[in-house]
């Protein structure tokens, strides 16, 4: 087996997603490439949870469709997680016995699991262990013998998890590991499960898109951070919270998104890199601080991290439904830069991509990731953070310090910028419109040169190289375009294409406003039919895009409302009867 | 930091010329406000002065310091983004008494209970000047505007008796009425190590009330230290605070004797203490590392 998904659920004392933590901690030293969705029911504290650990021998953009391996703890919980623990004919399903249903009895509908093994989990625990707490461990040995998972890299794994309790817990949970170890070699599974050893054991990164994100806050040279917690962003303001002192850095924890938003910009207006973080409520709360950094030319990056709305919506699940919100919130003409990454380590990569274009072009820059890449542990490969570049922006020189001019005009439209403490620079700052000194105007034709300046600054973005990924067959009629964690979804239907034989092309934009507009008319000259899948109600992307380019008629939009996550085999299916109909017609 | 004794007041006089009403209370305040500066001797360049939005708010424009004219009700999340971004700069805060005490209320106890060092100047007219004669959140109950027609329903906040029970260490009072005075509270504010808060009766003399103008304030201030007010004692500062709206006390309401650490300081101490674990940024990505 090179690719497997495990989807594991339970009552939150189960111990379900420590399992899967430690089960990816130890595929991830072994060099398998993994990732790992957790999701939990409304309460703060109990209640069910579950995860889902996709490991492969190859790269993995998604975390994948139905289940390879289902363990449920107990029916209740696992239904509810319903379309996020899928399985189909061909998931192998393992049930603690205890819940006395027949294995021709279990609530799947419709399905017929490929296997079914009824396993006494708790007993076996209880009789290991001493106690049914160290079920985790008793699932990981089951996991550990019919994956074929190394069993030191699992056992190092329990010693260091449970190494502060004590010993007698480290060595109940050892226990129990022997004991579901056993339980699997005793009865191996009909369905072949063993994974392939991974191509090279290379090192690798394990950690989830916020953490990511904040330390590469911190290689891009952020100083400030202000915020206000909100799920699913808060473990940015936390990681940094415990980092960025290290680097002469500040985290303040403000008393609203708008006071998060403010002493950010405050911080910038101070010479320093600042950013701010929060998810929907609270980007609509920072959007008249956004319009002042707009209009005073000052570098921001604002991390939005989508989940489901309008309003507290669905704050665990991912959407990409804030599109518009990140590009149009505003009042006034404003031309504002969004970026969106695809992937955890892509999110580094564009955390660093924010900044840079933020010094560069003094300007705030919105960051939209969502719930799914915030929150998912995935193994990267290491990033050689030596070929990175870290800008900063331009500062005046003594000479224009002894004349000088804040708003400066210059062919790029880009002025040295000053900041208190810097002699000879002192400007006034204004959220009013100012003419190139900084004074207070209220000309029209003042304001028309400073919208130009302001936007024609930013046109160079438009052909910016990291603008789009663009895969598959360059000569594809048919073609597929995604953003943000769906982006993931659409490299991994490339891969069940081209194993199909469909010639297919992909276009996953990172930088999504200013739209790259050249970009995509080159990739879509020769594209006859299509989708442009999003995790929306209303297709947000797709009509941004019909509204900036002429698209093909063919190309048309696939979306849904979040929390349900699209699948690549769906994506696929629609893609075949997209392609079989564009041939008819013109056959 | 640099402190030259010798500027004039002169020198934080800003080249834009003031648009507010002939006779507008805000004209006392930036001349009070350049006379202390020079009494502190920090140049300019050194020093940072945010506003909101408001007549007042204009205020920053017409000093030769940094300033930055925000939006409405934000000036004070913004000048703690600065003050810590860069902690030897002197920051000054102003706005009006709409937009520190209706829209920017919220910020008001959090930056006192942060407690940096900065030093905030709400130009109090009782009335939003700027959109032409509103109700504000300091008006007397009872008060006919524009958009009061029959009179205010609601009692006004008082801002003196707020930022006390909130915990700000220096509390004062003052009215352009009495210049010197005026000066000499703003300078002991900005030498107050941590939040300060002077509230000026600034008097608007298109919108305000009669007995909010100069003349009339000239008539009814009533210095604390004539009063023999000690403004170590906080209990007392409470009592006298409550006459707002009554009595116009001019003066230091109350200093903390014992001025705690202030936050930019306690960061600083944070960072020094904390630079010594860093591992360099480029290799930020380490602690990420498995295998
Ligand atoms: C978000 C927002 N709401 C409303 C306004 C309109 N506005 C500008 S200043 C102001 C009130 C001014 O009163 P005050 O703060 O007391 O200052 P003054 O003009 O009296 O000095 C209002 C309502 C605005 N600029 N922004
Ligand atoms: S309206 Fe009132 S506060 Fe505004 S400038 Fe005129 S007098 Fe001053
Ligand atoms: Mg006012």
């Amino acid at each position: 087996m090179r690719d497997i998904v495990i989807g594991m659920a339970g009552s939150g004392g189960d111990g379900i997603v420590s399992a899967g933590e430690s089960l990816i901690a130890a595929a991830a030293s072994l060099g398998f490439h993994a990732m790992m969705t957790k999701s939990f029911g409304p309460q703060i504290r109990g209640g069910e949870s579950s995860c889902r650990v996709r490991l492969s021998t190859r790269e993995l953009h998604s975390s994948g469709g139905a289940l390879g391996v289902a363990i449920a703890l107990n029916w209740e919980d696992f239904l509810k997680f319903g379309s996020e623990l899928r399985c189909d004919d061909a998931t192998v399903v393992i049930y603690e016995a205890k819940t006395g249903v027949l294995p021709e009895h279990i609530p799947l509908g419709n399905i017929k699991p490929r296997e079914i093994m009824a396993v006494p989990l708790a007993e076996l625990t209880k009789q290991s262990a001493g106690t049914e707490k160290a079920k985790n461990s008793l699932v990981l040995g089951l996991l550990s013998g019919w994956l074929g998972l190394s069993q030191d890299t699992l056992r190092k794994g329990i010693q260091r998890r449970y190494g502060k309790k004590g010993e007698e817990i480290v060595n109940g949970n050892l226990r129990a590991f022997e004991a579901g170890r056993q339980y699997a070699d005793a009865h191996p599974s009909q369905t072949p499960l063993r994974l392939d050893a991974p191509a090279a054991a290379t090192t690798k990164i394990l950690t989830d898109g916020n953490d990511i994100t904040a330390a590469a806050a911190i290689f891009a040279g952020c100083q400030f951070f202000g915020g206000y917690p909100i799920t699913p962003s808060s473990e940015v303001m936390q990681f940094l919270g415990k980092e960025i002192w290290k680097y002469g850095g500040a985290v303040l924890q403000a008393e609203d998104e708008i006071a998060g938003i403010g002493t950010a910009v405050g911080a910038s207006f101070g010479g320093k890199k600042a950013m701010t973080a929060t998810s929907g409520p609270g980007m609509s709360l920072k959007t008249e601080i956004l319009g002042l950094a707009t209009i005073a030319e000052l570098p921001l990056v604002v991390v939005n991290v989508q989940r489901g709305g309008p309003s507290t919506g669905l704050p665990t699940k991912p959407e990409q439904s804030d599109l518009y919100q990140a590009c149009f919130s505003a009042h006034g003409d404003v031309l504002r830069p969004v970026l969106a990454p695809t992937s955890v380590a892509d999110s580094f990569h564009c955390t660093v991509d924010a900044f840079n274009i933020a010094e560069r072009y003094q300007t705030p820059v919105i960051i939209l990731s969502d719930q799914e890449i915030a929150q998912r542990k995935e193994t990267c490969d290491p990033i050689d953070t030596s070929k990175l570049v870290v800008e900063d922006r331009k500062r005046p020189t003594p000479e224009q310090l002894e004349k000088y001019t804040r708003f400066a005009a210059s062919p790029d439209g880009i002025s040295p910028i000053s900041h208190p403490g810097m002699k000879g620079g002192a400007y006034l700052a204004a959220g009013i419109e100012h003419t190139e000194s900084g004074a207070p105007s209220a000309s029209g034709a003042v304001h028309a040169r400073m919208n130009d300046k302001r936007f024609n600054k930013l046109l160079p973005l438009e052909s910016w190289s990291g603008a789009v990924t663009v895969a598959g067959d360059a000569g594809a009629d048919l073609a597929l375009i995604a953003w943000g964690s769906i982006g993931g979804v659409a490299l991994e239907v490339l891969d069940l294409a081209q194993a199909e034989g469909l010639r297919l092309k992909v276009l996953v934009p990172r930088l999504l406003y200013p739209v790259p507009k050249e970009v995509y008319r080159s990739f879509l000259r020769n594209v006859n039919s299509g989708l442009v899948v999003e995790q929306s109600h209303q297709g947000q992307l797709y009509k941004i895009l019909r509204m900036e380019l002429d698209l093909p008629k063919g190309l048309v939009s696939y979306c849904r409302s979040g929390a349900n996550p699209i699948q690549p085999s769906e994506v696929l299916a629609k893609l075949k009867a997209l392609s079989a109909d564009a041939r008819r017609s013109l056959s | 930091m640099t402190a030259l004794a010798t500027l004039p007041p002169a020198q934080f006089k800003s080249e834009l010329k003031p648009i507010w009403c002939p006779g507008c209370g805000d004209y006392g305040v930036v001349q009070a406000i350049y006379r202390a500066l020079s009494a502190i001797g920090r140049p300019p360049h050194e020093i940072a002065f945010i506003s909101g939005i408001g007549c007042s708010s204009r205020i920053p424009g017409y000093t030769t310091a940094y300033g930055f004219n925000t939006v409405h009700g934000r000036a004070l999340p913004i000048a703690q983004g600065l003050k810590l971004a860069n902690p030897d700069l002197l920051v000054l805060v102003a706005g009006g008494d709409g937009d520190g005490f209706s829209i920017g209320g919220g910020h008001v106890p959090h930056a006192i209970r942060r407690n940096l060092d900065l030093t905030y100047i709400v130009m109090d007219n009782q009335v939003y000047g700027l959109t032409k004669g509103q109700l504000s959140p300091t008006s007397p109950k009872g008060l006919k505007t524009v958009t009061s027609a029959y009179g205010s329903l609601e009692s006004p906040i008082n801002p003196l008796l707020q930022v006390l029970s909130c915990g700000a260490g220096f509390v004062a009072q003052s009215t352009p009425a009495d210049m010197p005075g005026l000066a000499a509270v703003i300078e002991e504010a900005i030498r107050y190590p941590g939040f300060s808060f002077v509230n000026v009766q600034s008097p608007c003399v298109t919108f305000g009330e009669e007995d909010q103008q100069v003349k009339a304030h000239k008539g009814r201030m009533q210095s604390l230290a004539s009063k023999g007010h000690d403004p170590a004692d906080y209990l007392k500062a409470l009592e006298l605070a409550t006459h707002y709206g009554v009595e116009l006390y001019t003066g230091v309401f109350y200093r903390n004797p014992n001025p705690p650490a202030t936050y930019d300081a306690q960061v600083r101490e944070r960072q020094a203490e904390l630079q010594k674990t860093a591992v360099p940024r480029e290799r930020i990505l380490e602690m990420f590392q498995k295998g």
